[in-house]
């Protein structure tokens, strides 16, 4: 992890001018914002991935929190990538945003913190105690908070592997597996990772993406099918393919369903990432307070366990046990070790060159 | 009840007394012969707002992305439109939509033609009946509805697959690929082409045809050499339609075509919302509405404007 | 019927392969909606009509419907007046660039659907009314308007203008010659024209999806994003009701107009 301990310690002198104006700012505006407080809406609107994850956030989050407030919690499961420029529009021209909380990658979260439309979440009380991984890199205070990891595995079907789990990713080149292999339709989760099956290192992220881009030229012989999330689960649970590079959730949702599905990290290492949550800019006052209260009862140690538990996948509030299924599981890493056999990119870097990834990509696979 | 009516048609005569002053007050006598642009200000004020549009993405289509912080350029520069037009995917994906334009007016005309001869020369009015109600309901059903029935028919565990598993044959991949997004518009176009050929063949009197064969012409050559050429203005109007709604289509390749097989559309929307890059989705829209405006003024040209015109009397 | 037998067994064939193609998706969709299964598959499991019970308390689905109401109803009636006095506007004045204004009134159809939901997107941001329900079914009109020109033109057309004339010269002012003489003329055009808005409205998608968010998603919308996502048997449920809105209006189109009334030569 590239947290760097000092940065969260010390307050420099600009956070500290910028934390002033905030108490200033609140004790003008105490007696209204306390009245803001009290008027709860009707509803809230949570933009959420589809599938087993939406029923994840349902049972483990949005449900408790309906019973705590009253509040009732929509789910909208337009795209990720579809909601942020609608977002972003909203935000400058003054609009109310079309959501309260956007449930995000931390990379495209990162962008539309950069881009300025994310509300600060520094004085959410839960945040205190949290693993560092919840705090964003490279930014002042918590424009948005990372909830959980995940990792990309290496999921297949034991049954077309005889020998063993797979041990490097370029059997995703073998003949033998044309048209049965599966990836993100944008690359995610993989770009870095055909670099060094590519034959080239971490270190040529991203001066050098060269190998990577030879690696899906390959690829692309072998035809993979490209989707989303829901996608991988209903592939394996219909035999449609013996081999995919798949967040751990979607091949577990299968595994659950009765399929024959294993994981592993090849020797090239997985990608692994996280995810947080982030309210918008330009919401009424009221309806600011109770999307921040969302986020913030997403961190009880009580969500964190339920929400985590549910999608498999090692969150930020300390000491929970993992499920049964998952103990030692290298989809769930949890101490540095563990890790250690992944790959994880700076989020700057990300940030700055993972749209163009997704270009490359679509400009092989669609061209 | 008489007493009633009585009394109700002078206060209508009386309303519209009062409504002709207040009418003469505002629109004199001098200015009737403006009246007609009068009655067009509405429409042209409604349609004026797609003009706005169009312009606000020209505007855009002129910026380039600055990835640092995601917003456009305030310079003004063309590099969206030598992005767009110098890249292959999209060099390939407007090649795709032009392809499936073709392919899909032809096979759409091959289709629709005999299906509106026979419905303006059937006899009897139930026949008529029967195959204008056919095509009217698919016609009043949206394209969404329609291409979620084709997912349930050409699914993996469909309706045909699961015929072909019934006769021992193997599932075939029938969904997400160029021939279902080809047969979907097919499909989605064929009320809209034979709406628009029906009139023309209407005014081909039947004794243009009787006469054709008797001087001994057999059918395929009455067809062919008097009715084809005479429901011209049909066959160009169709044309059109077909062609450019195929051209801009969004849905079909959206929704059966899996990802692989998109068309113009797919690749604007893809720049607006999937790369947050609204300068380069405006570019590719301009090149798409130009497109679209270059084939319509071309055909337009060579062929007049045929059933598509709001004046019946040019043709 | 002109012509030899093998014209009429080539054409038939022809027509019965348009009939098949044109019915097929509507048969499948209502017989999937009615099974007794948890997903659509063939032969359905067993016959229920659960999944329209179920439809019926799904809030999302019937404040979707309510929606896709609004912005229809909005739609038609903003269009009746201005496809109207337009249609009547170009077919009975002198107008100077009359095939100029023609061709800009066309712009709704030459303008591609994308671009046009685009533009008004950006126009509608712009202008601080984006997210609001009543500029979707402005929109819809907007790119509609063609279709009740069209609808009004032809029955301009067919009228004869002597009875126009006729009142004038009998003295009747022009504002009650309009509502009593030309009107009533056009009424079957402004009918067939306000049901065709309707009901391309009440389907549209493209241009509601740029326009609508969460708040104001409208039904054509919310099928979609469900498609992408697990396709269960409550959507073929939904889509029925299409297909039950649109056989009502085909059967009051007939009533009211007549069918055959798209085969008259202009």
């Amino acid at each position: 992890m590239k947290n760097k301990p000092l940065e969260s310690l010390t307050m420099d002198r600009r956070d500290f001018l910028k934390t002033s104006a905030v108490v200033a700012g609140s004790v003008a505006l105490g007696p209204s914002i306390a009245l803001a407080e009290q008027k709860k809406p009707k509803e809230i609107i949570v933009r959420a991935w589809g599938g087993s994850w939406g029923e994840a956030l349902k049972t483990g989050v949005a449900d408790g929190f309906t019973q705590a407030t009253g509040i009732k919690v929509r789910l909208d499961f337009t795209e990720d990538n579809e909601i942020k420029p609608k977002i972003w529009a909203a935000v400058d021209q003054g609009r109310i945003p079309p959501i309260h909380v956007n449930w995000d990658t931390t990379t495209n979260a990162t962008i539309s913190a950069l881009r300025g439309v994310t509300v600060d979440l520094s004085d959410l009380s839960n945040l205190k105690g949290l693993l560092p991984l919840a705090k964003p890199v490279g930014m002042e205070g918590y424009p948005l908070v990372n909830t959980y990891a995940y990792v990309y595995v290496c999921a297949y079907r034991p049954e077309a592997f005889p020998d063993g789990p797979p041990q490097s990713w370029n059997v995703l080149l073998d003949p033998k597996f044309k048209g049965r292999v599966a990836l993100y339709d944008d690359g995610i989760g993989f770009n870095p990772i055909a670099v060094i099956a590519g034959g080239g290192s971490l270190k040529d992220i991203p001066g050098n993406m060269e190998p990577g881009y030879a690696f899906y030229k390959k690829l692309k012989a072998n035809k993979p099918l490209l989707g989303e999330d829901a996608d991988f689960t209903t592939w394996f649970q219909k035999g449609e393919i013996d081999l995919a590079c798949t967040i751990s959730v979607n091949a577990r949702a299968a595994k659950q369903s009765g399929i024959d599905v294993a994981w592993t990290v090849p020797k090239e290492g997985c990608k692994v990432d996280t995810d947080g949550l982030w309210v918008p800019k330009g919401l009424p006052a009221n309806e600011e307070y109770w999307a921040k209260e969302f986020v913030n009862f997403a961190l009880t140690k009580e969500a964190q366990k339920k929400w985590c538990s549910l999608l498999g996948l090692p969150p930020v509030y300390p000491g929970i046990e993992p499920p049964a299924d998952l103990a030692g599981d290298v989809s769930y890493p949890t101490k540095p070790e563990d890790f250690a056999k992944l790959v994880r990119v700076p989020s700057k870097v990300l940030v700055e060159n993972q749209p163009k990834w997704f270009a490359k990509f679509n400009e092989i696979f669609q061209g | 009840m008489a007493s009633n009516s009585s009394s109700k048609l002078p206060r209508r005569w009386h309303l519209f007394d009062i409504a002709e002053r207040n009418a003469a007050a505002l629109w004199p006598k001098t200015m009737h012969r403006y009246s007609g642009y009068l009655l067009l200000v509405p429409a042209i004020l409604l349609v004026f707002v797609l003009v706005l549009g169009l312009v606000y993405i020209g505007g855009y289509s002129l910026h380039e992305l600055d990835l640092a912080t995601y917003r456009l350029k305030e310079t003004f520069s063309l590099t969206n439109y030598s992005a767009a037009l110098t890249s292959t995917t999209y060099q390939s994906v407007v090649l795709r939509s032009i392809g499936a334009s073709i392919l899909v007016t032809f096979f759409t005309l091959l289709l629709a033609f005999p299906y509106a001869y026979l419905m303006v020369r059937a006899r009897q009015a139930a026949t008529k009946k029967f195959l204008l109600i056919s095509l009217f309901l698919p016609f009043f059903i949206g394209q969404i509805v329609r291409a979620y029935g084709w997912l349930i028919i050409l699914g993996q565990e469909g309706l045909i697959n699961t015929l072909f598993a019934g006769l021992g044959l193997p599932a075939m991949d029938l969904i997400y690929n160029y021939p279902a997004v080809i047969l979907g518009l097919v499909q989605y176009m064929l009320p809209f082409a034979v709406l628009l050929l029906a009139p023309a063949i209407t005014a081909i009197g039947r004794d243009v045809e009787l006469a054709s064969e008797s001087l001994g012409a057999n059918w395929m050559r009455t067809f062919l050499h008097v009715v084809l050429p005479m429901a011209k203005p049909g066959l160009v109007g169709s044309s059109v339609v077909v062609f450019t709604l195929t051209l801009t289509d969004f849905a079909m390749p959206e929704i059966l075509g899996g990802g692989t097989t998109d068309f113009i559309a797919n690749a604007i929307y893809d720049g607006f919302f999937q790369l947050s890059n609204s300068g380069l989705g405006s570019a590719l829209a301009m090149i798409l509405v130009t497109l679209g405006t270059a084939f319509v003024v071309i055909l337009f040209f060579l062929a007049g404007t045929g059933t598509l015109g709001f004046n019946g009397r040019e043709q | 019927m002109i012509g030899s037998r093998s014209k009429g067994v080539v054409l038939w064939t022809i027509v019965w392969f348009d009939l098949l193609l044109l019915s097929l998706p509507t048969l499948i969709i209502i017989g999937a909606s009615f099974t007794s299964g948890d997903i659509v598959q063939f032969p359905p499991e067993g016959f229920s009509l659960k999944w329209y019970s179920k439809l019926w308390l799904l809030d999302d689905f019937k404040s979707a419907f309510l929606r896709t109401l609004y912005v229809s109803i909005i739609c038609t009636l903003v269009s009746i007046p201005a496809g109207t006095l337009a249609a009547i506007g170009l077919a009975r004045y002198r107008i100077r660039f009359h095939t100029t204004i023609q061709v800009y009134l066309l712009l709704p159809f030459t303008i591609p659907l994308v671009a046009s939901g685009l533009g008004m997107m950006i126009f509608f941001g712009e202008i601080r009314i984006l997210g609001q329900l009543w500029p979707v079914g402005l929109a819809l009109c907007i790119i509609n308007l063609p279709f009740m020109i069209w609808a009004v033109s032809a029955a301009v057309n067919g009228l004869d203008d002597q009875l126009e004339n006729a009142a004038a010269n009998c003295g009747a002012p022009p504002l009650q010659a309009f509502f009593t003489v030309t009107l009533p003329g056009v009424m079957p055009g402004v009918i067939t024209g306000a049901l065709l808005m309707f009901i391309l409205a009440f389907n549209e998608f493209l241009v509601s999806l740029f326009l609508t968010d969460a708040r104001t998603v409208t039904l054509p919308v919310s099928i979609y994003n469900s498609i992408r996502s697990v396709i269960t048997p409550d959507l073929a449920a939904v889509s029925v009701v299409y297909i039950v809105i649109a056989f009502i209006a085909v059967l009051l189109l007939d009533k009211l107009v007549g069918l055959e009334l798209f085969l008259k030569s202009k």
